[in-house]
């Protein structure tokens, strides 16, 4: 009897262990003399670029393998790995808050004496590095793509409106008044995914509370009751300049209706804009930060790090992993990356040259540009929902209590 | 008696030993990490109860807790009497009675995300064009966007796609019942309405428990409709206790203070399901 059980164990005991043989091997398994690696991307938006980028390194290295993976819910995903100690070899990630708890984690490589780092913009450094904080030194990864918050037109109905790019909030206003008037829609909104209310948010917020808001408020120098105030205003006045369904339309559909000419603005980053062209190719849109106060000069426009290279520490193949950053570091590649997917380049002397962008250059040449507020607030209070049920019941004051009280709450957890 | 015996326990062990490994042991782990502050990464420490503490003080967590329970209570319901009615109807002498029956069954294959998907479609694009053209003023916009409405059409994704289930149980208890019976009450000149409330409805009282449990329990756990409909919002209006523990658990970074709610949601199912076993057997051996 008890050998039975035992016998039955055991059969069991090794099935598990083929099977775990079999799994290991599918990370970074080196079949018939190639090293697969695996790129880890958070965008659906970039897959068919990285696949093109993919098969021109494949080419010029035919030993390395490189299969990617951009799942939806990339950053939950990413951190579950990270639970199991899994990480993919190579990550293309966002310079957000979840880059900063893998780098305080130090699982990430460290970049501190890269080559690489000499030909990346230092102050997108910077902007990750506050990321991680100062407990743990190094750079964890290095900036590629750079995005921008921006208010999208559409030219076509700007001429025959008759309005021009705002300069200042009032102007701003003017502008939305007078396509209301005429009976368009002044501004797409798309809010049934919470997410698309921060870019509005970031903008007004960055301009109005800061840049170290997150900063100040972590050492209890403010609070949102105090710095936010202008902010939650304005994002009721700009609300009102939205369609009657506001709160229905998720991003992929307002991207189409935008496309299709419905809103005369959109308030979102450059990456709608091969969305946007995708299913409307002759349109012709353009862009401008949005103008939060009155005073141009303060005006800046909201950039933050929307794609950083970084590997794992663990790789078995560093060498393989970072040839590929290499590879993608290099000038052709990192332009063919920025004309493709209509962002902004991290490495100096690449510039986006696409007229859309026309409105924003200046605050690339002349460094008028401040970073996202939201990448440094807590990761667990959930600020767009909350922002998004604002939106909804309009109540500001508790809102801002709120937002001052769950960033407390997650602190102290 | 004793070869018997090894049978048994050549088959119970394996199955034993594959639930420990994938289900008491992780739920053993959870409830270990919930005293500590772990943050599903990285080094961690005991914390005591701190985290059960800040669950009771958390708003978000009781706002959760209202919405689930709304929810699972009217969907419960809801489920119960359609799939009873269907269920009966199937069993009646009805042509294509077999076909069907397969038909009914199919939204229970289907996966509960992509019938979100396919109706959160609906919900964006078909419901507001009809709604529109036929001047209905609630209609005309995404209930989905509207947080006092959007709860409904996660109830009726879910109540739509769980019916499937408990119409085959009802079946399975509809079959066990004897013609002579309804023969019997016909010749004693009872009705339609007699008839289901003194035989129908009694003699399918366990199978009635079993769905009530099986029913509650699985919305009181609602997940992936609301995670193809609305993702919690707008707002927070929909946002159900396990996708608070998900999200706030792997994408907040609050792993052990989720496990801490989650601990605690256990206790509260399992509660809820013994006070239901109890309540519905006692009714089923009075008959």
């Amino acid at each position: 009897m008890l050998k039975k059980v035992t016998a039955s164990i055991l059969s069991l005991a090794l099935g598990t262990t083929i099977l775990a043989g079999c799994g290991g091997n599918e990370g970074g398994g080196a079949e018939d003399g190639k090293v697969t690696l695996e790129l880890f991307s958070n965008k659906a938006e970039s897959i068919d670029t990285y696949k093109g980028i993919i098969a021109e390194f494949e080419e010029q290295n035919p030993d390395i393998k490189i299969k990617l993976d951009a799942p939806p819910e990339a950053e939950t995903v990413l951190k579950t790995r990270l639970t199991k100690n899994d990480l993919p070899d190579i990550m293309s990630i966002g310079g957000n808050a979840t880059y900063g708890e893998l780098g305080r984690a130090g699982v990430l490589h460290d970049f501190t004496d890269s080559e690489l780092l000499k030909s990346i913009q230092p102050s997108y450094v910077d902007m990750i590095g506050r990321l991680v904080g100062t407990e743990e030194e190094g750079v964890f990864g290095l900036p590629y793509a750079t995005n921008a918050n921006t208010v999208i037109y559409n030219k076509q109905k700007f001429e025959e409106l008759g309005l021009e790019v705002p300069k200042t909030w009032d102007e701003f206003i003017a502008i939305l008044d007078k396509a209301k008037a005429a009976g368009e829609i002044p501004i797409y909104f798309t809010l049934k995914d919470a997410w698309t209310g921060m870019i509005s948010w970031n903008s007004l917020g960055a301009n109005i509370a800061g840049e170290d808001f997150a900063e100040k408020k972590t050492a209890g120098d403010t609070t949102f009751v105090k710095s936010y105030d202008e902010v939650a205003d304005k994002m009721l006045t700009l609300t009102e300049y939205g369609h009657k369904d506001n709160m229905g339309v998720a991003y992929g559909d307002g991207n189409n209706a935008f496309a299709s000419g419905k809103g005369v603005m959109y308030i979102q980053g450059n990456w709608a804009i091969p969305e946007i062209v995708k299913a409307s190719p002759d349109i012709e849109l353009g862009t401008f930060a949005m103008p939060v106060t009155n005073d141009p000069a303060q005006n800046k426009l909201v950039s933050g790090v929307d794609v950083l290279l970084t590997m794992s520490e663990e790789t078995d193949h560093k060498e393989e992993a970072m040839k590929f950053i290499e590879f993608m570091m290099n000038k052709d590649t990192s332009k063919r990356y920025i004309d493709e997917q209509k962002a902004f380049s991290a490495i100096e002397e690449v510039f986006q040259e696409d007229p859309v962008f026309e409105g924003i250059k200046t605050n690339f040449e002349t460094g008028a540009i401040t970073s996202f507020p939201d990448h440094y607030y807590p990761a667990g209070m959930g600020a767009e929902n909350l922002v998004q049920e604002f939106l909804i019941e309009k109540k500001k004051e508790p809102f801002l209590k709120k937002l001052d009280s769950e960033w407390e709450k997650v602190q102290n957890r | 008696m004793k070869k018997k015996n090894s049978v048994y326990m050549l088959i119970a062990i394996p199955a034993f030993i594959l639930f420990f490994i994938f289900h008491t042991y992780p739920t053993l782990q959870g409830i270990f990490y919930s005293f500590t502050d772990w943050k599903g990464y990285g080094d961690w420490s005991f914390v005591g109860i701190k985290n059960y503490l800040n669950v009771f003080k958390d708003e978000r967590a009781l706002d959760a807790y209202g919405f689930t329970f709304k929810f699972a209570i009217i969907s419960t319901i809801l489920v119960n009497i359609f799939s009873l009615l269907v269920a009966m109807g199937l069993n009646g002498k009805i042509k294509f009675q077999k076909t069907l029956r397969a038909i009914y069954f199919l939204p229970y294959i289907l996966s509960i995300l992509i019938v979100g998907f396919i109706f959160n479609f609906i919900f964006t694009h078909f419901l507001p064009g009809i709604g529109e053209s036929l001047g209905i003023e609630f209609l005309s916009k995404n209930i989905l966007g509207d947080p006092k409405l959007a709860w409904l059409g996660i109830v009726l994704v879910a109540v739509w796609q769980s019916v499937a289930f408990n119409t085959i149980l009802y079946l399975a208890g509809l079959v066990t019942i004897s013609e002579d019976i309804y023969e019997a009450a016909s010749i004693d000149g009872a009705g339609v309405w007699t008839k289901f409330w003194k035989i129908t409805f009694p003699l399918i009282a366990p199978f009635f428990t079993i769905n009530m449990v099986l029913a509650m329990k699985g919305f009181l756990m609602v997940f992936d409709q609301i995670v193809a409909l609305t993702g919690g919002g707008p707002g927070k209006s929909t946002e159900s206790i396990s996708l608070l523990i998900y999200r706030g658990g792997f994408e907040g970074g609050e792993f052990a203070y989720q496990s801490a709610n989650a601990v605690i949601y256990f206790i509260v199912i399992v509660v809820i399901s013994i006070i239901q076993l109890k309540f519905l057997e006692k009714r089923e051996v009075e008959n």
